[in-house]
């Protein structure tokens, strides 16, 4: 049955066509017909209202989040680590950040704006909101949860703070905070129709679908959501592989 | 201590999230409340935050027409849905809205007193690239149609159309004029009033005379000046900034004068000696160039477009742009909260218009006022688009629709 994970997506595009026929109203749902096109012209600049081609748009929209994503992971994993290692610094920390995490990305749009003015700079702060707190929330998480007989045991063989944090926590931790960082970029991603809604851009994925809202072109708009769709699945499928081949250890162990 | 940051954080935090989730706290729609006006009908004027959502609106049903500025009047044609009522510059009361101000050129105080050549320089591109516009329409409107859509093709099912045809058929409904006549700033005041009507303006314009709102809306200086520069065939040349300067305008052809000068920065530059010259020379819709005056490159300007004025507006007031293109009302609501922003001229004027659905009754104004009143009667309102509180679009609908005795519900 290793082919079944193929027939739901196939019985979707017949059911789309299907749909698209009947309702017969390409604002509702476009037909395939006038999709298909502008994904199988990945490097013409023709179908996407002067923005480039979808792959130059998705490479910069890929930049961005990249971007944020990093910046998120120097911050969130650092800071996970303290705050799971010291009670002290969990509690300073820990009611601002409950605070802070619900509040979506796009919320901040006016502050980054006023705070880190037009440019990528607002664009990377938006990205690193969305990413910062399933990075850090699972750093702070994988920290606490290394098992404290590791703990003992390196403490009693003589192991200094240093060498407990490098031997001990962060192989420990290390399936966690992956988890966090493949969670984390996911979110990031989502982020970037939030992020590119921002004045003073001019490219991108989400700025694409925004644009094209204006013009009532919903072929255009699906298709630049195909485009994130499958760009997301790419990466995911990246970070799981990794997964797979340096952390699989945990399922054992357990 | 930690307690009172953390309540100063929450404090911050939740202005912002109220800034971008909640900027139009609009009533509840009346759709289904029949109406007991003795003016003969009302109809619900929607805001859809910009032009982004009105063609999906329409071509779902749940909008009966909308009033927009250009191109987006020429998109349900083109795409089946809808047909094209009036122009603007056609709108009931008759005359009223003949060459009605639209969109002005506007620059922050502080860079007309402290850098006033730069003020006029930019002044002068915009004026000379009018005149190009006026006498090339049809390249004009090609350039235009590179700028907002790169020359493509909009594709509604079945349906596809060149975006220069669009622009093409969009352009001659717009009037491209710079003067800051007094009969001009006079009829930019008269938005003053509707602002006031509206209760959008509650600071500085609030109860301003006539002669003091100009006072604070207006400094035609850098007109004036570009405007003799011009006629004696010498552009100063403004001494070079080094931060870059930011300018602010809509995707609209509106702001074709923009686009063009732009596009055609090497005529400019061969002929006048002033030019808008773009970093990336293949880009249909450069994000950064400079402004060369007499062969040197004055200051670097970042080209920031916006999805409707009263963002410009706010990137003005947090200085992240010092010159912009917008429509006036989002000046004259600016101007009233305190943001330093003056009105140097106009940019054009006319150029929007009203469509409504497809299967609508009506054909014109006339037949438009009898459907808004039938529809009206059977408890179902009209529902029309407008692009936001107090925009120009929403003040002339406004005043059409009570000049036809039609009252005006929010919804």
């Amino acid at each position: 049955m290793r082919y079944l994970r193929f027939l739901l997506p196939i019985l979707l595009v017949v059911g789309w066509e299907a749909a698209s026929w009947i309702i017969s109203n390409p604002f509702i749902l476009p037909s395939l017909t006038t999709v298909i096109p502008i994904l199988l012209h990945p490097f013409s600049p023709e179908f996407t209202l002067g923005t480039g081609s979808m792959v130059e748009n998705a490479g910069i929209s890929i930049q961005r989040v990249g971007m944020g994503f990093l910046v998120a992971a120097a911050v969130a994993i650092p800071l996970g680590i303290l705050m799971g290692r010291s009670n002290l610094f969990n509690d300073f920390f820990d009611s601002i950040i409950e605070l802070l995490r619900p509040i979506p990305p796009l919320a901040w749009v006016p502050l980054a704006l006023a705070w880190f003015k037009i440019g990528l700079t607002s664009i990377v702060f938006i990205i690193f909101i969305g990413a910062f707190f399933p990075i850090l929330l699972n750093t702070v998480d994988g920290v606490k949860s290394v098992k404290k007989t590791w703990l003992e045991v390196a403490t009693t063989l003589g192991a200094k703070e240093r060498q407990i944090m490098i031997k001990v926590i962060l192989p420990g931790a290390a399936p966690t905070i992956w988890t966090g960082l493949r969670v984390g970029f996911g979110i990031a991603w989502m982020c970037v129709v939030a992020a590119e809604w921002l004045p003073g851009i001019s490219q991108g994925l989400g700025y694409l679908i925004l644009y094209a809202y204006n013009f009532g072109q919903t072929n255009l708009i699906i298709a630049g959501m195909i485009v994130i769709g499958v760009i997301g699945l790419l990466i995911d499928f990246v970070f799981k592989r990794v997964e797979r081949r340096w952390f699989s250890w945990r399922g054992l162990e357990r | 201590m930690k307690f009172t940051s953390v309540c100063a954080i929450v404090g911050m935090l939740l202005c912002a999230a109220l800034i971008a989730g909640c900027t139009s706290p609009a009533p509840q729609s009346g759709t289904l409340q029949p109406t007991t006006s003795a003016s003969g009908g009302s109809v619900i004027v929607m805001y859809a935050k910009g032009t982004g959502p009105m063609p999906t609106l329409l071509g779902t049903d749940q909008i009966d027409g909308y009033i927009a500025w250009q191109p987006f009047v020429e998109v349900p044609p083109m795409a089946g849905i809808g047909k094209v009522l009036v122009y603007s510059g056609d709108l009931p009361p008759e005359g009223k809205w003949k060459d009605h101000p639209c969109c002005v050129f506007t620059a922050t105080q502080g860079m007309i007193s402290e850098n006033p050549d730069l003020a006029n320089a930019m002044t002068a591109a915009l004026i000379l690239s009018t005149h190009y516009l006026e006498e090339h329409p049809e390249e004009s409107a090609e350039i235009t149609a590179d700028w907002l859509a790169g020359k493509g093709n909009f594709t509604y099912g079945d349906i596809s159309v060149s975006s220069v045809d669009v622009l093409q058929r969009a352009f001659p409904t717009v009037k491209f004029v710079n003067e800051p006549s007094e009969g001009w700033m006079d009829s930019n005041i008269e938005f003053v009033y509707a602002l006031r009507e509206l209760e959008v303006l509650t600071g500085s314009l609030k109860n301003s005379t006539d002669a003091d709102s100009k006072a604070i809306l207006f400094d035609t200086g850098p007109y004036y000046a570009a405007q003799s520069m011009i006629d004696a065939g010498k552009i100063v040349a403004p001494s070079p900034v080094k931060d870059p300067v930011g300018l602010g305008y809509l995707m609209s052809d509106h702001h074709a004068a923009l686009f063009v000068a732009i596009n055609k920065w090497q005529y400019f530059n061969d002929t006048f000696g002033i030019a808008i010259k773009p970093r990336d020379l293949s880009a249909s819709r450069p994000d950064t160039a400079d402004l060369i005056v007499a062969g040197k490159p004055v200051a670097e300007l970042k080209l920031i477009s916006g999805d409707a004025g009263p963002q410009l507006m706010q990137l003005m007031a947090t200085d992240n742009i010092q010159f912009a293109l917008v429509g006036n009302p989002p000046a004259i609501s600016a101007a009233d909260k305190g943001t330093p922003v003056k009105i140097i001229m106009a940019i054009n004027s006319e150029g929007s218009g009203v469509v409504v659905a497809e299967d609508s009754p009506a054909t014109d104004w006339n037949s438009f006022v009898a459907w808004a009143k039938e529809r009206s009667a059977a408890g179902k309102p009209l529902k029309i688009a407008a692009p936001g509180k107090g925009s120009i679009q929403d003040v002339m609908i406004r005043y059409s629709l009570e000049a036809s005795g039609l009252s005006v519900k929010e919804g």
